[in-house]
C-alpha cells in the first residue's frame, strides 16, 4: 500500500512540474506540441527511474563528501545512454529534441529526487518514486504540450481538432500563461484532496 | 591521515567513473552501426526527395548511382564556403541525370527566427545556366511551431521548386520582399520570386532563410564549381 503511495504521489499531490515547480527549462522549451512533450517526458522518466534505483543501491558505498559528483556521474551516464539509443532508434524525435536531451543531466527533478529521496530510501521505494515522478513529469509535459498545440495549431498529437488558432499558445508567453494556470489548478486539487483526508 | 582520506575519496570516485565509462563504451559499441545507418538513411531520403521531378514525381537520377555516390562522399556535413549571410555545406554530390545533364545536390544554412535553417537543394544544368529542381528543409527545429515550422510541410517546400535560370540569376526572394506582386506561383518563379505569403503567414523570416540558402548555393555553384 505504502509503495503505491510512493508511485502516485508524483501524479498530482507532489507533481514535479506544477506543484514542485522543478525542471522548468525543458518544460517551457519543448512543450510546443504533445509529441515533443511525450518524448521528453519518457526520456526523463527512463533516466530518473534508473538513476534513482542505482543511487539508492549504492547509497551506502558513497562517501557523504563526494555524493554529488557521484550522483552526477550516474545521471550523466544514463543520459548519454538514452541519447545514443534515441539517436540510433528514434532519429526524428532525437533531432527534434536536440539539445534538450543532454540537458536532462541538469534537470533539477532528477538531481532533486537523487538527493532528497533515492539517497535516503531503499531501491524498491526509489524505483516507485522514479516511475511516479517520471510519469508525473511526462503527464505534465503532454498536458501542457497538448494545450499549446491545440490553441496554437488546432491539433493534438497532429490530429486536427478545430481551425481556431491563437498563436500566443505556441509562443513563449503562451507557455508561461498555460503553465501558471495549470500550476494553480494542481495546487488547488492537491489541497482539496488533502483537506478531505 | 588527511592524505589517506583524500586518496580514498579519489579512488572511490575513480571506481565509479570507470564503471560508468565501461557501461557507456558498451552502449556506444552496440549503437554505433545503427546510428550511422540512421544518419545515412535520413540523408539518403532527403537526397532522393530533391532528386525527384516536382511535377511527375519521377526520380531524375538512377537510384543505384545515388546510393553509390552518397556512400562514397559520406553524409557528414562540412563547410564548403562561409558567406556573410550564411554557410554553404557539403558534401557536394554530383550526379548525372538520366538525360545526361549534370545534377548538383548540396546544402546551406542561413539564420531563421530561432536559429539556423538548413536547406538542401538540387540544381540541374540547364543550357548555359542552372535551374533549381527542388528543395528540402532539413533542419528547422528552432522555428516557431505553427508559424515558421510550417516550412517543414511539403506543400510549402514545393513553392520553392522549379525555379528557372533567369529567376536564380535575379536572386531568389520571397514575395513580401519583392513588394507582394500579383501573379500566379509559376509566373513569379520566372522572376525569382517565391510566393509564400499565403501559406506561411507571419513567418517571412523563416522563408527568407530558405531563399538566402538557395541564393548562396547558387552563388557557390556558379562561382566556385562552374567558374563562369
Amino acid at each position: 500500500m505504502s509503495r503505491m503511495k510512493e508511485l502516485v504521489k508524483g501524479f498530482v499531490k507532489e507533481n514535479p512540474t506544477y506543484v514542485q515547480v522543478l525542471g522548468m527549462c525543458p518544460t517551457l522549451a519543448v512543450t510546443t506540441n504533445a509529441v515533443n512533450g511525450l518524448g521528453m517526458g519518457l526520456a526523463t522518466t527512463f533516466v530518473l527511474t534508473l538513476s534513482n534505483v542505482v543511487i539508492s543501491s549504492i547509497r551506502k558505498l558513497v562517501p557523504e563528501k563526494i555524493r554529488i559528483p557521484i550522483f552526477i556521474v550516474v545521471i550523466a551516464t544514463f543520459v548519454t545512454i538514452i541519447d545514443l539509443l534515441m539517436h540510433a532508434y528514434l532519429y526524428d524525435l532525437w533531432k527534434t529534441l536536440g539539445l534538450y536531451i543532454p540537458l536532462i543531466v541538469v534537470n533539477c527533478i532528477i538531481m532533486g529526487r537523487a538527493e532528497a529521496y533515492a539517497s535516503k530510501h531503499g531501491a524498491l521505494d526509489s524505483l516507485m518514486d522514479g516511475i511516479g515522478m517520471g510519469l508525473g513529469f511526462t503527464g505534465s509535459l503532454v498536458l501542457l504540450g497538448s494545450i499549446r498545440e491545440l490553441f496554437g495549431n488546432g491539433t493534438i498529437f497532429g490530429i486536427k481538432v478545430w481551425s481556431l488558432r491563437v498563436f500566443l499558445g505556441i509562443l513563449p508567453p503562451g507557455a508561461y500563461i498555460t503553465l501558471g494556470l495549470l500550476s494553480g489548478l494542481f495546487v488547488f486539487v492537491g489541497k482539496k484532496r488533502g483537506d478531505k483526508k | 591521515m588527511m592524505k589517506k582520506e583524500m586518496l580514498k575519496t579519489g579512488l572511490t570516485l575513480m571506481v565509479f567513473t570507470v564503471v560508468a565509462g565501461l557501461a557507456l563504451s558498451l552502449v556506444y559499441v552496440a549503437t554505433k552501426d545503427r546510428i550511422k545507418k540512421s544518419e545515412i538513411s535520413a540523408k539518403l531520403e532527403a537526397i532522393n526527395q530533391v532528386l525527384r521531378d516536382p511535377i511527375s514525381g519521377a526520380i531524375i537520377v538512377d537510384e543505384r548511382e545515388v546510393n553509390e555516390i552518397v556512400r562514397r562522399e559520406g553524409v557528414e556535413s562540412r563547410t564548403l564556403k562561409e558567406y556573410k549571410e550564411g554557410t554553404v555545406l557539403g558534401p557536394l554530390y554530383t550526379f548525372l541525370s538520366r538525360d545526361g545533364r549534370k545534377v548538383y545536390v548540396l546544402s546551406a544554412q542561413a539564420p531563421g527566427y530561432g536559429g539556423n535553417v538548413v536547406t538542401m537543394a538540387c540544381f540541374i544544368e540547364n543550357g548555359e545556366g542552372l535551374m533549381l529542381n527542388a528543395i528540402r528543409v532539413l533542419d528547422y527545429s528552432q522555428e516557431t511551431p505553427g508559424l515558421g515550422a510550417k516550412i517543414g510541410e511539403t506543400t510549402v517546400q514545393e513553392r520553392f521548386s522549379l525555379i528557372p535560370p533567369e529567376g536564380l540569376e535575379h536572386g531568389v526572394r520571397v514575395d513580401k520582399d519583392a513588394g507582394s506582386p500579383q501573379g500566379t506561383v509559376e509566373e513569379l518563379k520566372a522572376k525569382g520570386i517565391v510566393k509564400v505569403s499565403d501559406v506561411m503567414t507571419g513567418a517571412t523570416i523563416t522563408s527568407r532563410a530558405v531563399t538566402t540558402a538557395i541564393n548562396l548555393m547558387y552563388k557557390y555553384l556558379t562561382e566556385e564549381v562552374l567558374r563562369r
